[in-house]
């Protein structure tokens, strides 16, 4: 534990000291997967004896960290990792069910201020790497039950826009909005978690839309003052 | 001060923006396929097992008026249920729910129906003797690069001599077909699309009574038994289904759920005829003769389950997970076995070659223990003629011609025309009655 403290103590140290910034993100997601929607659609309309119909898997949390690598110009580029959590839930007599949807991305960004002294806004082309991992719990839960859950992968691009407000000549906090797209997000086991079945209501794969909305805080060494 | 009014105005709108978006978002999208039905035309369903009991569920809970036409003098096709034979209730037809993420699995936890896993232990019957391990591993039928050939083929390929004839009998005989016929590379294939999960369930009760309580209870009002479709007249606007009796009924949509032998026999005829391809689509989807023997005994003598019999590839003990005292094994007899023991001719003689068979593994204590037999033979029934549809070589993209639907107005559902993977299922009958009514509602919405 000693070690682990000290090594992620030394590791930040070392980001600190290379990076123009560093960045948390804290924020609402929206998702609209069409083939996923079709899936649960479907799902809902089958089963007219559950008294309630299961939500489309579309509002989340997300949160992410990024690093910005040092540059003279306005322009700067880094890596990041998200993390994304959309859950869709509802209550039956005898049967409650959820679905729940991380979403992991690795990417690397580009990013633009507006100006290199007191930029008042940036915004950020972001290409990613996604993966994701689907599961359907039942309650009431029997360890006999047969288990849904579906792994997938696909690639994102998204354009981020923030405001930056100082809040002293290192740190800020910048309100911001993102949107994201998937052309095609490979996930052939998806519909067995959303519907129970497999090619009946979609493809192997869907594309993806994300909008996020929320607040980052992020760190620069140097001061834009 | 200027700024920290700002700072704070952001931070609130932030907050709160990130509540807004998902209440207007949810607004622009629907959870369900169908908001509001508008469809005032008349369906009829040919058939009431489960797929055309599920169909008609479906209509009426959206207030579409339809009508079950079922030859037979009762519901649920293939999935009955004896309840004097034994003291406890028995499957006549279906009797497993295979994985239990599917609808069916819903509707039982929904419903609190009572099902129990089978784990059953195996035991072979090989060379002569029952044993619980093979000499040789004979799990070859999944992976890639396999053949377009028989399971029997490709398995003598694969080095398995004779011995395993039965064995190999039995693992097709789980898919409703002789070894001889079903497809390696194709039910493979099939079995891609599987997602109910691979474990098995039996009812404390049956499969008749989830069927019956949850869902054919709900529309008994719309279905007439006794009726068998004589012709289907699609050449007009108006479709005109005439029975055996010469009644007829003028419909929009008729959605056809009988098992696949009475459409490749030609049953029902056709006006115009069929396209040919629909009709080689059918042609090429196989259904085997199998039938179910229930055979009661006054001691338990046997294994839970046997496989590689001669006259009876499998054998199970049907009381596994049953609330009762009485001793039944059913003999499972699918394939060429099945088409063996009908020739017998009558029951008698298909229940005595089978006590010969268990006598000969269990020292002559099937007949001494013996009671009483029920022999429920699907290959003989008019209706039905066969267990459940299997995947023969050659077969192609067939199952997927069969089921597509014509002029949107003929539509085809029933195990057999599950193209995704849950054909032979009772869930799977299922969800092809859900998928006929999306589809019927889809066509009416163009």
């Amino acid at each position: 534990m000693k070690i682990f403290l000290m090594t992620t103590v030394f590791f930040l140290t070392f980001l600190q000291s290379n990076a123009q910034e560093i960045r948390f993100d804290l924020g609402y997601n929206y998702l609209s997967a069409p083939e996923w929607d079709n899936a649960i659609q479907t799902y809902n309309f089958s089963r007219p004896f559950l008294e309630n119909n299961q939500p489309l898997l579309m509002h989340g949390l997300s949160t992410s960290g990024s690093y910005l690598f040092r540059s003279s110009s306005r322009m700067s580029h880094g890596v990041g990792l998200s993390y994304s959590y959309f859950r869709s839930a509802v209550k039956n007599k005898n049967l409650d069910v959820s679905l729940n949807l991380s979403l992991i991305k690795m990417s690397y960004i580009l990013h633009l201020k507006t100006s290199k002294k007191e930029p008042k806004c940036y915004f950020d082309l972001v290409v990613s790497s996604v993966a994701a991992g689907l599961f359907r719990s039942v309650e009431p839960y029997s360890p006999d039950d047969s288990e849904a859950r579906a792994f997938g992968i696909g690639g994102e691009v998204a354009v981020k826009a923030g405001y930056i407000i100082l809040l002293n000549g290192q740190t800020k906090l910048s309100p911001f909005i993102s949107l994201g797209y998937v052309p095609y997000f490979f996930s052939p086991d998806a519909e067995a978690s959303l519907n129970q079945t497999k090619g009946l209501t979609s493809r192997r794969g869907t594309n993806m839309l994300t909008a996020q909305i929320g607040l980052a805080m992020s760190t620069s060494k140097e001061s834009t003052r | 001060m200027k700024r920290r009014k700002f700072v704070r105005n952001s931070t609130l709108f932030s907050m709160g923006g990130l509540l807004i978006p998902g209440v207007f978002m949810s607004s622009c999208k629907e959870d369900t396929l169908f908001p509001s039905v508008d469809f005032q035309g008349k369906v009829l369903i040919i058939g009431a097992g489960v797929a055309g009991l599920y169909a008609g569920y479906l209509l009426k809970e959206n207030g579409i008026n339809f009508q079950i036409l079922e030859a037979s003098s009762n519901h649920g096709g293939r999935v009955g249920k004896l309840s004097t034979f034994a003291d406890f209730p028995i499957d006549l037809g279906a009797q497993w729910l295979h994985g239990n993420n599917n609808i069916l699995g819903d509707l039982i936890k929904k419903s609190k129906t009572k099902t129990s896993l089978d784990d059953s232990a195996l035991q072979y019957w090989f060379n002569g003797e029952l044993v619980t391990k093979l000499p040789q591993d004979i799990n070859i039928f999944e992976g890639d690069d396999l053949p377009d050939v028989s399971f029997q083929d490709y398995a003598t390929q694969k080095g398995f001599t004779e011995e395993y004839k039965y064995v190999v009998e039995t693992i097709a005989g789980d898919q409703g077909a002789s070894a001889s016929r079903l497809s390696v590379l194709n039910n493979n294939l099939e079995e891609e699309n599987w997602s109910s999960g691979e474990e098995d369930y039996k009812f404390e009760e049956t499969f008749f009574d989830l069927i019956d309580s949850q869902i054919a209870s709900k529309i008994k009002d719309e279905m007439l038994l006794d009726t068998v479709v004589d012709k289907i007249d699609y050449s007009q606007s108006v479709i005109v289904v005439t029975d055996k009796k010469g009644n007829r009924y003028e419909v929009d949509k008729v959605i056809i759920t009988v098992p696949i032998t009475i459409l490749k026999d030609g049953d029902i005829n056709f006006v115009p005829v069929l396209p040919s391809n629909k009709i080689n689509a059918f042609s090429k989807i196989g259904m085997d003769a199998g039938m179910k023997v229930f055979l009661k005994f006054d001691s338990k003598f046997y294994d839970q389950n046997i496989s590689g019999g001669r006259v009876s590839a499998a054998y199970a003990d049907d009381s596994v997970g049953k609330l009762g005292a009485d001793h039944v094994l059913l003999a499972f007899v699918m394939g060429d076995q099945a088409e063996v023991l009908t020739g017998l001719g009558n029951d008698e003689a298909i229940t005595s070659a089978l006590l010969e068979e268990l006598d000969t593994m269990y020292e002559g204590q099937a007949t001494a223990t013996f009671i009483s037999s029920h022999v429920e033979n699907w290959t003989t029934n008019p209706f039905v003629r066969g267990a459940y549809s299997y995947i023969p070589v050659g077969i192609g993209d067939a199952r997927k011609v069969a089921a597509e639907s014509i002029e949107d107005k003929i539509y085809f559902a029933g195990e057999a025309m599950n193209v995704n993977g849950h054909h032979q299922t009772v869930h799977g009958a299922a969800e092809t009655g859900y998928r006929e009514v999306i589809n019927i509602l889809n066509s009416v919405k163009k």
